[in-house]
């Protein structure tokens, strides 16, 4: 489950595709992770959608500086998620 | 019957509680320490947060001898609290609320303290002091609220506690406040410090900046003229624990007795960390039993936050049938004690 590409074509934007195992995590992912706004002060556009099992996040934002300290944040929410999954994601045990 | 799971992290304690139907069944934490002289700060406490959770969701089902499918609500701190840590609890409980299918809860963390106490010690209907890290407030509950009677008007209590155990540099282990309690014990003589109660408000920040000159004259940072040939009294960490100590939680038992005139209640609940100091307690049960009173407090595993209380508060909302779609599951630093309809409550 690691990021294909983190692709900055124009000059303050990032797409960042994150495959997961089933569609269904994918979806629980999306959904988890949709609920938190960007805050305000930090003028940066994020739009999270799923294909199939791949959750794409695309960030667009006026400063480098911004866009940088979104998607970190950003990253460590969705590690957080993704363990989650991980450990408690499995069919339920006898 | 109700079988709750509740996650707290609003600040430097990330707790997983179980309960249902009222009885405990596991209530795990983990504390993020830091160095003596430094403080948490949010960004460091979401990470000490983030490697911790997942052990103890694990932990609390292994000690309840629960499997995923025998709880019926996933609860959270919602607020208020340092938003990082808060979003930490917050995105577990979301992603285990999917995986598991189970409806989630956010909670007041105010309210979680309100209800553990009042579930531990069987206090009906009490004057609440809530006095923590982060909160400094005489609640009493009146149609459907927990109505906020006086709170500080700047730094919380256990603010001023562990700031100045940093100032003196004592140990955060287990904690600043015990670490002043204890210290406090060898004091001898009494320090007078500025008494500062406006009405049903308190005020700590100028105390604080008050000890601390006396703490460390050398760092005094509005040098008075006058006073350079007269010799600096030397003042021991004890003795400044101690007056500390006795100033701020006269300031409090104060507050507390006029709140309970005014309702005219005769009991009185302590929560939150600096609950489970026993100077507070010893004198906030001298003051009610002068007024033929009862006070009740709890130890450190339900004072100190902990995920059971966010269990408990959530379990009582769930019961009385709250929902929250999960959109709404979002975290909010700021989250008042009585902005929460408090409609589990039939009196």
């Amino acid at each position: 489950m690691m990021p294909l590409q983190a692709n900055v074509s124009k000059p303050n934007e990032s797409t960042i595709r994150v495959p997961f195992d089933t569609p269904e995590h994918a979806k629980i992912a999306y959904r988890v992770l949709s609920v938190d706004q960007e805050p305000r002060r930090n003028f940066v556009q994020k739009t999270l959608s799923l294909e199939d099992d791949v959750l794409v996040v695309h960030f667009s934002a006026d400063q480098v500086k911004n866009l940088r300290t979104a998607i970190t944040s950003f990253f460590e929410c969705l590690l957080l998620c993704q363990d989650t999954i991980k450990l408690f994601g499995k069919e339920p045990e006898a | 019957m109700v079988c709750a799971l509740g996650i707290e992290g609003s600040a430097n304690k990330i707790g997983v509680g179980i309960i249902s139907n009222g009885k405990v069944l596991a209530n795990v934490r983990r504390t993020y320490i830091t160095p003596p002289g430094e403080g948490f700060l949010p960004k460091e406490t979401a990470k000490h947060h983030r490697g911790a959770i997942l052990g103890l969701v694990q932990a609390s089902l292994k000690e309840a001898q629960l499997k995923p499918a025998d709880l019926d609500v996933i609860c959270y701190t919602k607020g208020p609290g340092m938003a990082p840590p808060l979003l930490v609890g917050a995105i577990v409980a979301r992603t285990l609320s999917l995986l598991w299918q189970k409806p989630l809860l956010g909670v007041n963390h105010c309210i979680g303290h309100i209800e553990m106490g009042r579930l531990i010690t069987g206090a009906q209907n009490p004057i609440v002091l809530y006095v923590s890290g982060g909160n400094t407030q005489v609640i009493a509950y009146s149609n459907k609220r927990y109505r906020i009677f006086g709170e500080t008007i700047d730094i919380a209590v256990g603010n001023c506690l562990d700031r100045f155990a940093r100032i003196i540099k004592l140990s955060n282990d287990p904690s600043p406040g015990y670490n002043i309690e204890q210290l406090a014990k060898q004091g001898k003589q009494y320090i007078k410090l500025p008494y500062v109660v406006k009405g049903m408000d308190v005020s700590f920040s100028g105390i604080l900046s008050h000890i601390e000159e006396l703490a460390d004259p050398g760092k005094r940072r509005n040098k008075r003229k006058k006073q350079q040939d007269e010799p600096e009294p030397e003042y021991s960490q004890a003795d400044l624990c101690y007056s500390l100590q006795e100033t701020i939680f006269a300031m409090l038992v104060e507050i507390t007795e006029r709140a309970m005139a005014h309702c005219e209640s005769n009991e009185v609940l302590i929560v939150g960390g600096v609950g489970c100091n026993e100077r507070l307690q010893q004198m906030m049960g001298i003051m009610c039993e002068e007024r033929n009173g009862k006070v009740f407090a709890i130890d450190e595993r339900y004072c100190i936050d902990n995920g059971l209380m966010i269990a408990h508060a959530g379990a009582e909302m769930f019961k009385a049938g709250a929902q929250m779609p999960l959109e709404d599951a979002f975290v909010t630093q700021r989250y008042r004690t009585d902005e929460v309809l408090v409609n589990w409550r039939t009196d």
